[in-house]
């Protein structure tokens, strides 16, 4: 079987500083990957040099045996790789709708001339991502908030605008950072449900960043743990959840905070 | 063997015009970099406050030539001219804050940018009005002696106002390091937001810091008056603009790179003129500039763009 | 604010086309009777050409006269004509709706565009007023699609209105006129107001390739260096033109022919409108907004951020020269000092006074501000403390501007009222 995202031998340097070594993916289709690691590990850099915001020192990034090492970011994300962000990355000024709407941008063909004059392919294309767009904001119950702007959202919504959008471009892969941070318990069950739903309804592999243990177990059917830019254990749940150099490295946070 | 000390006489008088015009530059433009340092934005009135601080100068200097000439020596009028209308000057740099800034801390920068625009016309139209179209000028404060050294000419206004210059950005910097009131501006030209919870207040930095630039800027134009006497309410447009981009180039909020590329305009400039007619001197200063922050998008000495800094 | 609502209610059912014939009758009224009776008769020198305004500055005892003549010229027609007219208006408006909205839309500009030449064509002052106005509307909302849509603090635009008014009137003064420069005039002039078009056009692309210069820069960098790069291309392009003699350098260039009348005017402004509101609607132009507020995040959802700040720049710099070369063609006289500070100045105030991020704010604010300089022209320089102060409150006040961040919705706005006769929306 190969592997939908493979990931070989990554290193990255900031400066002298090393924060990244040997990193090494297989991610199979379908498949929901959770990674954790005490603050600082690296984790959110690795979702970064995934999705082209930075480029690896060293190593190989296949999605679908294609190197995407060294693309763009936006030509990497119209390939399949969405994603959403740690600190929520929404536009301020704009509503939700649009939001759903933008994402849409890589599947448009219409071209500039299109856009100024308004052309018969601008307007069903358009049409066609309205439509698309009804259809996701349904789907992660945030179509009520339609025409908001999403900074007078609450918070849980504005996660689901996030993960709705990362969903219209239409993606392989979905990279989640820390997709339950700041929620509720309540929040958090609802997101929960929605992982779920997304991955099947859409089909794709799942590749989540996460603090809480609960969730990583209840979700996902592979872990990495990495600590200081390298992985120190990789299997299912049960097994990392047993490991005692993971329990070293999490209760050795503990210890510091 | 000749030619080449003539020319070398040349360069070396082109790097003392050069200086003096550089002084300008600089100590206008640590003005800008000074509120861009406390408040993260940029006060475009600071041309025209550099403008009405001349103006300030104008009047006390033709006061106490006229009451004071004949009882203290020159120098003391000089001083005394420079003291007074750095104090006055400086009120207007505390009105700028109060009255255009302070009800805009919230809003998008473009906002405050485009209030320190409409300041600066109202005080433009406001010395129009007051005094009229006539051309004032700006009578000396002391008698111009001309020395020739080897083969180079240089006055003494010339040399006063590279020293002063000096003298007042080593006296910024000693306030800056040494007191209470500098050390919370550079805390916070770091950290904006930190520095309000640690008991400063940033309703008194913030004057202060437009006080300091407004009065450093009137000093400028008193020695700009001894150097081109003519004044003109739209002086503050012409200087103030390429102090504005020398506060740039230097690095939004560094005051040592503010100085320092004030002074390297003030060396385009009079070197740009030497080897070009003097009508190029805008379009490749401008060029360089371009240039300069198309390679070098921070500055000289400036800190990487936030995300903060937005609309 | 009671009556100001009881008065929205009232008229609450007036559709675009009762507003259309109010006026209408009030531009007739003036048109036949204002000179011979009505002025007269209130003791006015002549017609007030905007609104009275300037007479009432010049002498202050024709205030009376003229606030009379507004009344009885334009207010209480309009009122009047527009309330009783929406017995018939409103169906009228309704049939309208069953067209296409594109074919409603064109009918209500042509009687719009008529009520205009109309009004303006009463004396040539208010025809340059209204010429100036239209270039000024252009120009406004290209600054908008850079500094609202894109959230730069661009301050290249009088820079990009020169290079489109210097290319625009080389072209003309060398094809359609014997002059002094280019010599004998290589095409009949006859030609000139059927290749008008594409001299335009020309002015345009030379302002949009003119704005890869900041463009390109902003790839790296955004914010205040951008402004100052930005500035600083301004200051290049007016410093070129000043040297080069052979375009009259600082002296300027004039005598170009007048091709440029009302309804040409009114016509670039309207496709400019247009096309711009096409594309800041549409996706690819909604891509500017994700650039502004995040670009990490808009590159992550596969907009492509370098082609639509290249988009943007060029886009933007495209339509002020357009408008430089309608505003050269008004004038038929340019000089490198007309696109400095002072007309930087008084972009940035249309711009941020009518409201970041919307068309409709964008031509608010260049009506405004151009109909408040032209009324307030007797006061010589107050106006130049009185017009700031006005700007200083609105950023107060409305830090985004007076109406940001609204799109026109042509539907809404041309549709009857009579549906809604019961409540007012707020």
């Amino acid at each position: 079987m190969t592997a939908l995202l493979h990931v070989e031998n990554m290193t990255h340097f900031f400066g002298g500083l090393r924060a990244v070594h040997n990193y090494n993916l297989n991610l199979a289709p379908r498949q929901i990957f959770g990674l954790i690691g005490p603050n600082g590990a690296g984790k959110t850099t690795i979702f970064n040099l995934i999705t082209g915001v930075y480029t690896p020192t060293e190593g190989e990034i296949l999605l679908e045996n294609k190197n995407i090492k060294g693309l763009e970011t936006n030509q990497i994300a119209a390939m399949g790789l969405g994603r959403t962000f740690q600190n929520l990355a929404l536009w301020r000024h704009m509503n939700v709708v649009d939001h759903i709407r933008m994402a849409h941008y890589s599947q448009l063909d219409y071209g500039l001339f299109g856009a100024f004059f308004n052309s018969r392919a601008c307007r069903e294309q358009e049409n066609q991502v309205r439509e698309n767009a009804d259809h996701l904001m349904e789907l992660f119950d945030i179509e009520k908030y339609a025409d908001d702007l999403v900074t007078s959202l609450p918070y849980g919504a504005q996660r689901r605008v996030e993960m709705a959008r990362a969903m219209a471009t239409n993606p392989k892969v979905l990279f989640l950072d820390e997709p339950t941070a700041g929620m509720t318990p309540d929040e958090l069950v609802k997101m929960i449900r929605i992982i779920r739903q997304v991955h099947q309804d859409f089909n794709v592999a799942i590749f989540l960043i996460e603090h809480r243990m609960k969730f990583v177990m209840e979700l996902c059917e592979s872990i990495q743990t990495l600590v200081f830019g390298e992985v120190i254990a990789e299997g299912p749940p049960e097994e990392i959840q047993n490991n005692p150099r993971v329990i070293e490295a999490y209760l050795g946070k503990e210890d510091m905070t | 063997m000749e030619p080449l000390i003539e020319y070398f006489y040349y360069i070396l008088q082109n790097i003392i015009n050069a200086l003096q015009r550089g002084s300008f530059y600089a100590v206008i433009s640590i003005g800008y970099s000074m509120v861009y340092g406390v408040l993260m934005l940029f006060n475009f009135a600071h041309g025209d406050i550099f403008m009405v601080g001349t103006y300030i100068g104008f009047g006390i200097a033709t006061v106490f030539l006229a009451v004071l000439t004949g009882l203290v020596p020159p120098p003391v009028i000089f001083l005394a001219t420079v003291v007074v209308t750095m104090f006055l000057a400086s009120w207007i740099g505390v009105f700028v804050e109060v009255a255009g800034y302070r009800p805009l801390r919230q809003a998008p920068r473009a906002s405050a940018a485009i209030t320190g625009l409409m300041i600066g016309i109202i005080f433009e139209t406001t010395i129009l009005i007051m005094l009229g179209a006539k051309r004032l000028s700006f009578p000396p404060l002391m008698e111009k002696v001309n020395y020739h050294i080897g083969g180079i000419y240089i006055t003494n206004v010339k040399a006063m106002i590279i020293i002063i210059s000096l003298l007042l950005m080593l006296g910024l910097h000693a306030f800056i390091q040494k007191t209470k009131w500098g050390m919370a501006m550079r805390a916070m030209s770091y950290d904006f937001l930190a520095v309000p919870l640690m008991g400063v207040s940033i309703n008194i930095i913030a004057p202060l810091t437009f006080a300091v630039g407004a009065g450093l800027a009137s000093v400028a134009g008193i020695l700009y008056g001894q150097a081109y006497p003519i004044l003109d309410p739209y002086m503050g447009v012409l200087l103030g603009w390429k102090a504005f981009v020398a506060a740039i180039l230097g690095g939004r909020g560094s005051i040592k790179g503010a100085a320092l590329a004030g002074y390297l305009l003030g060396f385009i400039e009079i070197f740009v003129a030497t080897v070009f007619p003097s009508t190029l001197r805008d379009f490749i200063a401008y060029s360089i500039i371009l240039i300069i922050l198309t390679f070098r998008p921070r500055g000289f000495f400036g800190m990487e763009h936030s995300t903060k800094l937005r609309l | 604010m009671g009556i100001a609502k009881k008065f929205r209610q009232i008229f609450s059912t007036v559709p675009m086309l009762g507003w259309f014939l109010g006026i209408l009758t009030a531009v007739l009224i003036e048109y036949y009777w204002g000179y011979d009776y009505i002025s007269y008769y209130l003791g006015l020198p002549k017609i007030p050409v905007l609104f009275g305004a300037l007479i009432m500055l010049k002498e202050p005892v024709m205030i009376p006269g003229a606030l009379a003549y507004d009344l009885i010229v334009y207010v209480i027609p309009v009122l009047l004509v527009a309330k009783i007219s929406s017995v018939f208006t409103n169906p009228g408006a309704a049939l309208l709706e069953k067209l296409p909205l594109w074919l409603s839309a064109v009918i209500h500009l042509v009687c719009f565009y008529a009520i205009l030449h109309l009004w303006a064509g009463i004396n040539d002052y208010r025809v340059l007023v209204v010429k100036l106005t239209l270039v000024s509307i252009i120009l406004t909302v290209s600054v908008n699609v850079i500094n609202g849509y894109q959230g730069e603090f661009s301050c290249s635009h009088p820079g990009f209105m020169a290079l489109g008014a210097y290319v625009s009137s080389i072209l003309t003064l060398m094809l359609f006129t014997n002059d002094k420069i280019f010599g004998a005039a290589l095409l009949p002039p006859g030609l000139g107001p059927f290749l008008f078009p594409l001299v335009l056009l020309a002015g345009g692309a030379a302002a949009a390739i003119g704005s890869l210069a900041v463009a390109i820069p902003s790839f790296r960098t955004r914010g205040d260096y951008l402004a100052i790069i930005s500035l600083a291309f301004m200051f290049i392009v007016k410093s070129a033109i000043e040297n080069l003699n052979i375009i009259g350098g600082a002296r300027g260039m004039g005598g170009q022919p007048d091709l440029a009348p009302l309804p040409v005017i009114f016509f670039w402004t309207l496709l400019c409108i247009w096309v711009i509101h096409n594309f800041v609607t549409s996706i690819l132009g909604k891509a500017l907004n994700t650039v502004r507020d995040d670009e990490a995040a808009a590159e992550s959802m596969t907009v492509k951020t370098r082609k639509t700040k290249m988009t943007a720049f060029m886009f933007g710099a495209f339509w002020a020269g357009i408008a430089g070369g309608l505003f050269a063609h008004v004038l038929t006289y340019i000089n490198p000092g007309m696109f400095s500070i002072n007309r930087l100045a008084e972009i940035l105030a249309m711009v941020y006074f009518g409201g970041l991020n919307s068309i409709v704010g964008s031509i608010v604010g260049a009506v405004s501000i151009n109909v408040l300089g032209e009324a307030l022209r007797p006061l010589e320089l107050f106006k130049w403390i009185i017009i700031p102060l006005i700007l200083i409150f609105v950023m107060i006040f409305r830090p985004y501007g007076l109406i940001s961040f609204t799109e026109i919705n042509a539907k809404k706005l041309l549709e009857a009222k009579h549906k809604r006769q019961q409540g007012v929306s707020p």
